[in-house]
């Protein structure tokens, strides 16, 4: 059942995706923003299962778009929130498109809760484009919780933060306490410290997603290409160096659908698993990515290495997913702890 | 608790009570005879649970659903029970051969007696015939009420035990060579059958020669149509791959990654970054192939596999195989090569990492070796066209 809601939803994405970078309200219209905005809001009450979907065909398309930081990690954050009327105006907005909630924490692994003067968040995904800014930081006793800012307060500058890849919007945010003393502070339901884990995993496994995503259609286009781009005589595709190579990229999909499935799943149901299956999606899938898409610019020969042909957005996005939220070796430290 | 669980601690139970606790240390350079004998008792004591061939049909003894086979295989695997491998063409690849093509009176004469210890051995390959099998030269000339073979067939695994032989014979030579094969159940016992080991770069001598000379071979053990062989070889060949390499994966998973921690223990490296850092890649991995088996099973069973969803599961295996055995190498250092002898009857990582190193060429080689597996994924995976 679920299998053929996530093949319909895939369908939809792919056919809205064509364009570089989607109009916003288009994709509210389409209910992703408010996938898993409960229905009592006006979202779908859907599962991070469903926003992985969606996540997965950004990657395919690499998708110019707030997805990531709006609705992955935003409408993410305020679902992990209390209920209350802040964080409810907020998801109601955010499933009709009004608002564009961007969280604001340290894209490392370990998910450092606080930021301050002294210590920005820089890389933050689509802060630049937020309406409203949710800044993890820590409530009077300690606790990690949240402030939600308007963008554009004075209690946080937003400073766009250039990157090669051009499909990703990141942005450095600082942070002024003093402005900020008194701002009420958004509590997580649940336990504080296990709330900023599932957000640090929901986070890593979408960039796996994305990743996925970029795999796939790297994969699929260098097997169309070898099928039609003729050297001495014969398709490319039926030499066996270049078969070989297109069978190692299949053979790395496979891989990574299965971890990122696994890590999908526990994330999707709250499975405490999680904390061993996203650190295995993120270290693997996002290093896989970057080889495979290497290979596709490898196999396309002169025609890949040119601007035109699209190949280098793919693996510029690949290399940054790879380090974003926590690098590979970080996120296998996280499971070597176990070992000891 | 749910049926699957409830099995899972059936299953778990019974190896408590049942896998030997020194059996490791006493396969350890265990005699030919010693390691025999324990295959067999080691396959009587499954049979008599009801789990020696739990894949096959509930009218010959199986009947196991796919998900119960998965967890059994799981369960062997972390109470580190012996493997079966003297028994293993005769369980799977003969069983499914006699299945799919077998007359019925093939089938009531062998898969009983199959069950009841009967060893089998593969006569594919031959010195002119390795990854292009079909270019085989053993010929199968028709001769009264049969068929007079003579020919050499090579990497015959087990065949020293052997009591019958999966032999694939050309029949027709005018025809194009897929066209005039034909496939048969050979008697080991035949005149003209001489088999002499291979010892092979571990030093053992599992792998065996068979020297085929005008040997006699009935009408009625001749598997599907003459000059029809290649068609039932192929249609075998894979079948029971998917089970088997779960089975493969879970002892990775389990006993292999367990000792490949130890190893970094015993080195002192366990802590070290660099070091932690390649196990939890190996952990990563080994996850990623349980659940592409676990995926693969399903899909043979509800008929959606990809034609060549065997060939990555056993590429990658190999591979992984491969690195992960030649990092235990690595990581244990020079006491590794003081290991002279892994146990008999062992799964392939074993601890005996210099030895396991070697081993894992029998899985990067034989059964379509890497390049092979590749190029079936390009072609049939993936659609490129013939090279």
């Amino acid at each position: 059942m679920f299998a053929d809601l996530h093949d319909e939803l895939r369908a939809v994405a792919r056919d809205l995706l064509t364009a570089r970078a989607p109009d916003w309200g288009l994709l509210a219209a389409s209910g992703w923003t408010g996938l898993e905005v409960p229905e009592s809001l006006g979202g779908a009450g859907a599962t991070f299962a469903e926003t992985a979907v969606i996540a997965r065909e950004m990657g395919r398309a690499a998708t110019r778009s707030p997805y990531l930081g709006a609705v992955v990690l935003g409408v993410g954050t305020l679902l992990l929130l209390e209920p209350g009327p802040v964080r409810d105006d907020l998801l109601r907005q955010a499933a009709v498109g009004e608002a564009v909630p961007v969280v604001v924490l340290p894209v490392a692994a370990d998910f450092r809760v606080g930021v301050t003067s002294a210590s920005p968040a820089s890389f933050v995904p689509d802060a630049a484009e937020a309406t409203d800014l949710l800044l993890l930081t820590r409530d009077e006793d300690g606790q990690p919780a949240v402030v939600a800012l308007p963008a554009g307060s004075a209690a946080a500058s937003v400073i766009a933060q250039p990157v090669v890849d051009e499909t990703r919007r990141l942005a450095t945010v600082t942070v002024d306490e003093s402005a900020l003393a008194g701002a009420p502070a958004l509590r997580f339901a649940g336990d504080p410290g296990d709330a900023v884990r599932r957000l640090g995993d929901r986070a890593a496994v979408a960039i796996a997603c994305d990743s996925l995503g970029l795999m796939e259609a790297m994969l699929d286009a260098t097997v169309a290409y070898a099928k039609v781009r003729h050297q001495f005589g014969k398709p490319i595709g039926s030499f066996q160096a270049v078969q070989h190579a297109c069978a190692d990229m299949q053979v790395q999909v496979s891989v990574g659908r299965e971890l990122v499935s696994s890590a999908v799943t526990a994330v999707a149901s709250g499975d405490p698993g999680a904390w061993v299956a996203a650190p295995m999606a993120k270290s693997h899938v996002t290093a896989a990515a970057v080889d495979v898409v290497g290979k596709a610019m490898q196999l396309h020969g002169g025609i890949g290495y040119t601007w035109e042909s699209g190949i280098h957005a793919y693996l510029k996005r690949a290399a940054l997913n790879r380090s974003l939220f926590g690098s590979p070796a970080e996120h296998r430290r996280r499971l070597a702890a176990r070992y000891a | 608790m749910s049926d699957l669980a409830a099995f899972r601690r059936e299953v778990s139970d019974w190896c408590e009570s049942h896998v030997p606790a020194g059996w490791r240390a006493a396969q350890t350079g265990a005699p030919d005879a010693e390691f025999v004998a324990f295959q067999q008792w080691w396959f009587a004591e499954l049979k008599a649970a009801g789990y020696a061939v739990p894949h096959w049909p509930a009218e010959w003894g199986g009947g196991m659903p796919a998900a119960e086979q998965a967890v059994l295989y799981s369960e062997l695997a972390a109470h580190d029970a012996p493997r079966l491998v003297l028994q293993f063409v005769g369980l799977h690849h003969a069983a499914a051969t006699l299945l799919a093509a077998g007359t019925d009176e093939q089938k009531a004469r062998h898969l009983p007696a199959i069950l009841d210890g009967e060893i089998w051995a593969q006569g594919f390959s031959e010195p002119e015939a390795g990854s292009d099998l079909a270019g085989l030269r053993t010929l199968g000339c028709r001769s009264g009420e049969g068929f007079v073979v003579n020919g050499q067939k090579l990497w015959a695994s087990g065949a020293a035990h052997a009591g019958w032989c999966l032999l694939l014979a050309r029949t027709d030579p005018a025809a194009p060579k897929r066209h005039g094969i034909s496939y048969f159940l050979l008697d080991m016992r035949s005149p003209g059958v001489e088999v002499r080991p291979i010892r092979n770069a571990m030093g053992e001598s599992h792998f065996c020669e068979i020297f085929l000379t005008d040997v006699l071979i009935p009408q009625s053990c001749l598997v599907g149509p003459e000059n029809g062989g290649w068609q039932v070889a192929q249609a075998t060949l894979g079948a029971e791959r998917g089970m088997t390499m779960l089975e493969l994966a879970e002892r990775l998973g389990n006993a292999g990654f367990r000792w490949l921690v130890s190893a970094c223990a015993a080195a002192g490296a366990l802590g070290d970054s660099l070091a932690d850092d390649r196990l939890a890649a190996f952990e990563t991995e080994i996850a990623a192939l349980r659940s592409l088996c676990a995926r693969i099973v399903m899909g043979h069973e509800s008929g959606t596999a990809g034609p060549a969803d065997a060939s990555v599961v056993k590429l990658y295996y190999s591979e992984l195989l491969q690195r992960m055995t030649d990092f235990g190498l690595e990581v244990s250092g020079l006491p590794a090569h003081a290991v002279l002898r892994k146990p008999a009857s062992s799964g392939w990582e074993s601890g005996a990492w210099l030895l396991d190193f070697i081993g894992s060429w029998e899985w990067t080689i034989p059964g379509g070796s890497s390049e092979i597996q590749r190029t079936i994924i390009a072609e049939r995976g993936l659609g490129l066209p013939r090279g």
